[in-house]
This record gives C-alpha cells, structure tokens and sequence, in this order.
C-alpha cells in the first residue's frame, strides 16, 4: 500500500520529520517498507498485514498517525448537492443474498461528462500504482486510496431496467469482465446483475457491457459490503486479484459504504459535472451492531508482564476509534468501532494498547523453567551415525525432497506421491528413495571438477504403502573416486565396493543390531548385479549398497563408477545403541596361526567363519582374511584363502600343543563342511 | 670366507676332534669369540647385522647351537661344567654385541636434517565437514536447550487442519496467502494432503499430547510454492519454539529471543520488537536484530535500515488453545518461528539460497569444524 504524504496530511497534522515518521509507523505495527519522493511527492511503500484492511486507504493510516502523535484526526464530511430528482426513481436495488451482501448503497448521475480526470487526481493515483482511466473511474479510485473503500461505477443506461440484483451466480452463466476476459461463473460467485444478465463480479471486476465510456452520460455508482469469503474464492477460482477483492476478502467497513458513495459523489460533481439525485439508494436490511468487550487491568498484566497506564489505556482506545467506558474497578467496556472487524476479543485490545503504548516498553525478562528438557529418542543414534561417518570423511549433503518423477522412478518401485501444483516437473514428486538425488550430487560435482567425492544425507523417503501415506528417515551414501588423493607421502586406489561396505557398518556399528548378511540384490536394477548387495537383520532389508548401474550412471552422464547405499533409519533407530561394558583383558599372550586353505570357488569367506565360530571355541579372538590369490598353481574351479587366526586365553599361556589341537578341530571342520584342503 | 672360517669350522666337530684336554676348552672359545668380533666388525647395515645373528643365534643351524649340541653334549662329564660357563660367557657375549651394533647402526641411520622436508604437508586425513544447515540448526537447538526448550520433530506431510485451522486460520482466511502452499495428489484421501509450509503445526501436536508446562523447538524442513531466487527456495528450514505455562508473558518471550539472538549473533547484538501479524499469536512481533555487519550504521544486508528482520513471534492466540482442549484463562504463553537458512545467510555472509541445496563440495567443506 502506497502512501503520499502529502495525502495523508490532509487528515491529520503530522509536525515530525518524514525520517521520523517511518520508524514511528513501523514501531506501531505499519511496517514503512520503502521511502521514495516522485515527482516531488514523498512516497511511503507500508506492508499492510492481513487483518488490518482499515489501512488500506489513507485515511485509516492517518488514524494511527493521530494516535501516535496524538493529534485529531479530520473527520469526512463530504459536501454533496442534490438534485431535486429522487435516485430511488432513477435506479432500482435489490439484495437476494443478505449473507453475502450486508449493503449496497446506489447513488445515480445525471448528464455526467467523461474526460480526463484533473492532474492533481491523476498524479495521486498514478504515484500509488493505478492507471488513470477517465474522471468517474479515476475518483472512485481516488476514493479507494483515501477512504479504503472500493466503490464501482455503471454506465446507467447500460443496465437493464437500470436494476441492480445482488445475487448468485447461475450455474453456466458468462461475463466479460473488464478487463476483456469472458468467465464462467460458478453459482457460489456472487455477482452483481441488472434485469437480464451478470454485469459484474461482486467485489471483484466491473463487467465490459456497463463500463464507463466517453459516451456515457448517466452513471450508478456502486458502494457496498460484499462476505469476505465469498469474494476470495471467486476471486482465487478466477486468477483475478483486484484491488477490490483484496479489500472486501479481508472485510470491509459497512459504516463506511455510504460515506465513500458521498465522498466519490462529491468529486464526480467536481469533475465531471452533471447532478446527484437526491438520496441515495440504501439497501442494508441489517445494521451493523458495535460489539462490546470487556477489558480488564489484571488481564493486561497477565498477558504483557508489565502495566500500562490506565490514562494510556483510555487514551489509545478512543484514539482508535474505541469507545471506552470505566465499568467495574480495574475494567473497561468497550465498544469496537465497525472499521476494526478484526478486534472481536479481549486479547484483540490488548494488542492494540501493547503496540501504541511500545512493545518496547515491556521489560524483557526469562522465565522459570520448570519442566525438565528432553532429547528426541534418536537424537543421540544421529549424532553417533554423524560422527562414524564424518570420521570417515563423508561430507554432508542436503537435497530437495522434491524430484524429477524419471529419475526417482529409476530406484524405487514405490509409486512416488505428486504434488497437485508443482513448481516445475524438475520437481513435482516427493522422493522415495534419497539416491537419485545422491546420484545428482555427485554428477554436479563431477561435472565441476571434483573428482574424489564422498557424501552422506540423513533425510526423509516418501511415499504410499497399503493406502497410508509414510515419510521415513534413509541414510543415503554416495562415494566416488580416489580413497585418498594422491601425495609423497603414499601411494592411493580407487574407491571399490569394500570401502562402501566399510562405510555402512560404521554406520551400523553404533547399534545393537542382530546379525547383519550382506547377500545379492535379486532387484538390482539400479545396481551393478555384481558388485552390490543388500543387507539384512532377521526377515529385513534395510539397506542397499553397490556400484550404480551402467544404465543408470548413463542417465545420469556419469562416466566414472559411483558406489552408492541407503540405509533405511527407522530399522535402524529401533535398535537400541550397542551396550557398552567392561570385559577384562586377558594378562596371557595371544599367539597368531596362518591357514593357507584351498577352497572351491563359491565357499565363501563368510561360510568359512561361520564354520569355524560353530566350534566355539572361545580361545578364538579374531579371525582375519589375510590373503587370498587365484591362478596357478592353484587348480581351476579353486582359490587361495590366507585365513589368520589369533588365539587367547583369559586363564593361562596357551602352549604349541593347544594351539595345535584348535588348529586340527578347525581345519577337520573346514575340510568336512567346506571341502577345505590345507595347502602345503 | 676367510680364516675366521677355519675357527668356526670347528664348531661343526665333535669336542674330541677339536680339544685334546681341559687346557683347550678356552682357546676354542676365545677363537670363536674373535671370529664373531671379526665378522661382526664388517657388518654395517641391520641387515648385515640381522644376517650375523641368524647365523650366530639361529635357533636349528646356529653356530652356538652346533656348539651347543656338538660340544657340550658331547663333552666328558668332567668338561660339561666348564664348557657350559664358557658357552653361556659366549652367547651373552653374542647377544650383547648383536643388539648393541644394531642400536647403533640405527642412532647412526636416523634421517638426516637434509632429507626432511619440514613444510611438506602432513598426511592428511580428510574428515567430513557436517551441513551449514545442521549445524546452525543444532546451534540454535543447542541454544534454547540451555533456556530449557526440548527439541522435537514432527511430520512434513501434513494435513490443512494442522498446518492452517487449527492455527486460527479458517478456509477462506487472507492470512493464508502468507503462505503458498504445496498440496499433494493422494488418492482418496478424505482431506487433502500439503505439505507443511511452517514448521508451526507441531505447536498445535505437541500441545494435543503434552500437558503444560510445554517448552518445545521444532527443528525441521518446511515448502513453499516459491519459484527459486536467490532468496527463495520451495524447500527450507525452520525452527519453531513453542513456551506455555501459567504466567508466561509477551516480557517472556522478548527476554528469551533476546538472549537467543545474543547468543547467536553475538552479545553486542541488540533486538527490537515490531508489531506484526500472525494469524495463531496476538499479540504478534516481528524481531529485528542489530545489523551485525554495520553495527546499526546502515549497510547493503539490512537495506541501510540499520536492523534485520530475524524471527517472527507472539503471544499463543487464545483460538489455538481452543483446538488443543487448554485453558486460555489460566495459560499463556508465546511461539516463534525462524528460517535456518536465513540465519546461516546472515552469519555467513552467504548472498544465495540455493547453494545450501547444490551441495557443491567447495561450498560444504568450508564450514568443516
């Protein structure tokens, strides 16, 4: 909302200096958003807050100034001369729909003539934004800005039966609107209507047909009081916002409806000559009743910590337009003025004294605390996973939710949910799986010179399971490139499958887990079918790790290999963190046994432990793959495995003769169960 | 191999090939002892040294050893005590010069002051630099944890009940202009779907489950059909606080922003309290904090205002203790609301939102701490 100053001292005096004025407003609630002379008139740019449409027009906004300087505020008294026609002869006004329609006053005009509007009108509206039209549509605009009230203007002898009829629309009826546009209306529009057609949207748009022309002569001058709900659906089901429907959505003043038909009467004489006919046409079946509230003094306190001064009080509220009387000790009735549709309640007055009296004004002080704080149940697994995998040198990345529905579709056979009015398709469906956004981070920083990449993101996957919506926590990993860059210092490899496995039991360790498989994907179709796996607890897989795809990487133009995994967190954060407890350490020797085994392909390194730990011998402390060669002289269909053993006991030194008979059980165990031979 | 070789050879026979009587028992030491200290003598790298010891100290085929088994076991009773002492003399003699030489030839080989480069860089190890967002997010959180504030989280999906109704805004409201929604395509749900556009439907969750006293933040990602800028993007971060207990007041929630952004910002930052609107506080402020920049003097970042505009905030609106069955008349309290991004902009001097969601590598690892 754009404010001449000049303007706005026409209803109150204001002594300060503009750059006084504009912290002044803004400290009481009108945020001044921008200061600007044009053309040699200062410009005040306020950011009017949706429950305030009482400052929508100069006028209101010289309320607060008189408030906040306490200086009177001019009252509107519009000089209007009528002819001795009646207006009710003239021009006929019906409401249909008294719920949507609390008033319409009509006022008509005689031998009007339409012109350019005068300089001092023009320059007024155009310095607030509005596009001079002729002399009556230019005042009722000029009204709009002053007073805050839309008013609108019909070329009399363009309506039928020059009636008026504030109704619904009909299903299929059609308007051109004035701004060219033919619409459909909807029967919950409320529409303005002469005998036979719609000849505007109520609080809306003017219709083309009964627009005010150069030939117009006779005009009949709408002001009125349309519901506020009403005019914002039909103005959203349109796509048409108006200065007009931004005002009556919000709740316009009924009072003032006939004093914005006067005001805009006395300017059309003034401009446009011609006659008013005597009375306007008022139609307002249901006079707006002041409501009246309570304020009390303790209430005041309760809520702002801090009084304000009864002579404030008093002072503020009827500076507001309030009435305010003293009722019993420490309270006051007040009556709210019909501009103020927005203070309905005690709390609603408290706001007001709050603003003008100085939020500043309240000491700020802490309050007692008096309940414990407590941490979300998997905030501490978060921190723990956050640190596993940073000391890992992952760096974190946070992605749009919202993705291209292609690339989502590439990872996730779960039909992802779309939005009903997307931005763009770039991002029209919540994702259900955070990979193809990974893949999309490392295809950027690729794409941007980097080379060694390694990336975590804890977000959310959405989606529809069974009919119920869900949105869960992932894990997402993405890695590619060199494990260290390279330096004197030593040499470095390639990022390969075990370094991302690696990475997902860091992320795993912190958590008492059963045990954990790691087995093929059977539906690895973003995966490399080789190089990647699942991994589960129990009956569920709850995470996914591998190379991405050829295909894949393909879509996404990557051409080096991508190592990516998601770890679903729910699973995870059901888990209880790893118990930690003191197990003593053992004063005896551990002594280490190489077992160079030959093994069938297919016998695997995870079947051999396994074997072994069925021994159960506890002696047994760790067993590692040491070494593991394929190629002669090792036979075809067979590979080499150095398995290194570390035996220790917790009560004695463990002599050759012990450790030898372990060595036999494990190796008779691995040859019966394995076909395990020990080579020489 | 040399002469040495002719003593040490002997160490290979049977004591009665080699000594004749008792006299000889200390010769054929001593010549072994000299024959050690020979070739030791020309051991002059550890592997030399590591080559000796082997063939002095081995365990099967050791000199000392083939002493051992050939001499002393073989000896007449009357010599075993005699050789067992001058073997024993030998071997701690061995064992000594060995581990004394390689000590040496180690002080010797340390690396020479030439062949340290002193400003190469260290081998490093390059850990992972956590999100700007996190960490201003678990900065903020950290912050009213220490004012007693738990911090809790909440569903992005939401439904227009929480995230507009029951936060006083009605079908039909203007107020909810303030916020462009996103809705979402689910078929047969009975009421639409959105999602969040404020992290402040949690206010209305917690209040639903929790009894007072209620001392919440709410850290999370919130939407806006926003077209991306520089300024905007369709996803952020919020974090909402929520304070409501009997005898909690608008001087409440001025001193806890107060010393938040203090905190936060820094203490020379200074706060002032603007009226404003939100359709679930009354009354309702806009806080502005000190230009950190410009101290106040007027710059570029706060529109040479002086101020900037930080959180938004109020008083719980006595509607929205209506839809969680709470007793406007006995409480009160106050809720806020901030962007994280916003804040990250500030402190940062970062001029462009949607570098928090490029994930631009050079951009995440400059803030690694």
């Amino acid at each position: 909302m754009k404010i001449v100053l000049d303007w706005l001292k026409e209803f109150v005096e204001i002594s300060v200096a503009v750059d006084r004025l504009r912290p002044d407003l803004t400290m009481c609630g009108v945020t001044v958003e921008t200061l600007s002379e044009v053309e040699g008139a200062t410009l005040l740019d306020l950011d009017i807050t949706a429950n305030r449409p009482d400052l929508l027009g100069h006028y209101g906004v010289a309320r607060e100034v008189s408030v906040l300087y306490d200086r009177p505020l001019q009252t509107i008294n519009p000089a209007v001369r009528e002819a001795a026609e009646a207006a009710s002869a003239a021009a006929r006004v019906d409401i249909e729909d008294l719920d949507l329609c609390h008033r319409y006053v009509a006022m008509v005009f005689r031998n009007l003539q339409i012109k350019a509007a005068p300089d001092r009108i023009r320059k007024r509206l155009e310095a607030c934004g509005i596009a001079s039209i002729n002399n009556v549509v230019d005042v009722t605009n000029y009204v709009l800005l002053e007073l805050g009230h839309p008013t609108h203007a019909f070329d009399l002898d363009t309506l039928a039966e020059r009636r008026i009829i504030v109704r619904r629309a009909r299903a299929g009826e059609k308007i051109t609107t004035l701004d060219g546009v033919e619409r459909t209306l909807k029967p919950h529009f409320l529409i303005i209507a002469d005998a036979k057609r719609a000849v505007a949207l109520a609080g809306v748009m003017g219709g083309a047909d009964t627009e005010i022309s150069f030939r117009t002569r006779n005009v009949l001058l709408e002001s009125a009081w349309f519901d506020p709900p009403t005019t914002r659906r039909t103005a959203k089901e349109l796509g048409l916002r108006t200065e007009a429907s931004h005002r009556f959505e919000r709740g316009m003043d009924p009072e003032m409806a006939l004093v914005a038909a006067r005001r805009c009467a006395e300017l059309i004489v003034e401009v446009a000559g011609g006659e008013v006919l005597a009375g306007a046409i008022d139609v307002y079946p249901r006079r707006w009743q002041a409501p009246e509230l309570i304020l009390r003094r303790s209430e005041i306190l309760r809520i702002l910590g801090a009084p304000v001064p009864d002579a404030a009080t008093e002072r503020i509220l009827r500076g507001l337009g309030f009435q305010v009387a003293a009722s019993a000790p420490d309270t006051w009735r007040v009556s709210v003025p019909s501009w103020r549709r927005d203070v309905t309640r005690e709390i609603d007055l408290i706001e007001e004294l709050a603003r003008h009296y100085g939020y500043d004004k309240f000491p700020a002080q802490l309050p007692a605390t008096r309940a414990a704080v407590v941490r979300q149940p998997h905030a501490e697994k978060e921190t723990d996973l956050r640190r596993a995998l940073e000391a890992l040198g992952y760096d974190e990345a946070i992605s749009f939710s919202l993705v291209r529905p292609e690339e989502i579709r590439l990872f996730s056979r779960i039909e992802p949910i779309r939005l009903m009015n997307p931005l763009s398709e770039e991002s029209s469906v919540l994702r259900t799986s955070g990979l193809a956004s990974m893949a999309q981070t490392l295809a950027r920083n690729l794409n941007r010179g980097e080379r060694d990449l390694r990336f975590y993101e804890i977000g959310k996957a959405y989606g529809v399971e069974k009919g119920q919506h869900f949105e869960r926590r992932v894990l997402t990993l993405g890695a590619t490139g060199r494990v260290r860059s390279t330096s004197l210092h030593e040499s470095t490899r390639e990022f390969n499958f075990f370094d991302l496995k690696g990475a997902v039991e860091a992320a795993l360790e912190p958590f008492e887990l059963p045990p954990v498989r790691f087995e093929p994907l059977n539906d690895a179709s973003a995966f490399d079918p080789v190089l990647s796996a699942g991994a589960w607890a129990g009956k569920d897989r709850f995470a996914v790790l591998g190379q991405l795809s050829k295909g894949v990487a393909a879509a996404f133009k990557l051409r080096q290999p991508v190592w990516l995994a998601e770890v679903d967190l729910e699973t995870l954060y059901a888990q209880p963190l790893r118990g930690r407890r003191y197990q003593p350490l053992s004063r005896f020797p551990a002594v280490e046994r190489d077992f160079s085994l030959l093994l069938e392909d297919g016998v695997s390194f995870g079947a051999l432990r396994a074997s072994i730990e069925r021994l159960q011998i506890p002696e047994i402390i760790r067993i590692i793959p040491a070494d593991r060669y394929r190629g002669a002289p090792v036979p075809a269909g067979h590979y080499s495995l150095l398995v290194r053993i570390t035996f220790q006991s917790a009560e004695e030194t463990l002599t050759d003769a012990q450790v030898n008979r372990f060595a036999e059980r494990i190796v008779r165990a691995l040859e019966s169960e394995l076909n395990a031979r020990l080579r020489a | 191999m040399s002469k040495a070789d002719d003593r040490v050879e002997k160490a290979g026979k049977r004591i009665g090939e080699v000594a004749r009587s008792a006299e000889d028992v200390p010769r054929l030491f001593a010549d072994l002892r000299a024959a050690f200290d020979r070739e030791l003598a020309t051991a002059h790298s550890t592997a030399e040294v590591e080559s000796l010891r082997v063939r002095w100290l081995g365990r099967k085929a050791g000199l000392l050893n083939q002493v051992k088994n050939n001499w002393l076991l073989h000896a007449a009773a009357e010599l075993k005590p005699q050789v067992g002492k001058q073997l024993n003399a030998l071997r701690e003699h061995v064992e000594h010069k060995v581990s004394h030489t390689l000590d040496a030839i180690l002080a010797r080989t340390e690396v020479s002051a030439e062949a340290v480069d002193l400003t190469l860089p260290g081998v490093a190890v390059r850990r992972g630099a956590r999100h700007l967002i996190t960490q201003t997010m678990e900065e903020i959180c950290d912050i009213f944890r220490r004012l007693g504030f738990s911090a809790v989280e909440g569903p992005e999906i939401e439904t227009a009940y929480y995230n507009f109704e029951a936060l006083n805004m009605p079908a039909h409201h203007p107020a909810r202009d303030m916020w462009d929604t996103l809705y979402l395509n689910l078929p047969g749900g009975a009421e639409p779907l959105l999602l969040r556009t404020h992290t402040s439907p949690m206010q209305i969750r917690v209040m639903e489950k929790q009894k007072p006293p209620v001392r919440v933040v709410v850290p999370g990602k919130v939407y806006r059909h926003d077209n991306p800028d520089a300024s905007h993007s369709f996803m952020f971060h919020q974090i909402e606080g929520l304070a409501v207990d009997c005898g909690i007041t608008f001087g409440h929630l001025k001193g806890v922003l107060d010393h938040f952004l203090r905190e936060f910002f820094g203490p020379e930052t200074r706060t002032r309290f603007v009226p404003s609107y939100f359709p679930f506080t009354e009354p309702s402020a806009d806080v502005h904090g000190s230009c950190h920049v410009c101290r106040g003097a007027g710059c570029r970042v706060c529109k040479f205002t002086g101020w900037i505009e930080l959180v938004g905030c109020g008083m719980v609106d006595p509607n929205v203790y209506g839809f969680v069955g709470y007793d406007a008349r006995e409480l009160s309290g106050f809720a806020f609301g901030m962007g994280v991004e916003r804040f990250a902009m500030l402190k940062y001097g970062i001029d462009d939102i949607q570098l928090f969601f490029q994930n631009d590598v050079r951009f995440l690892t400059q803030f690694r701490r």
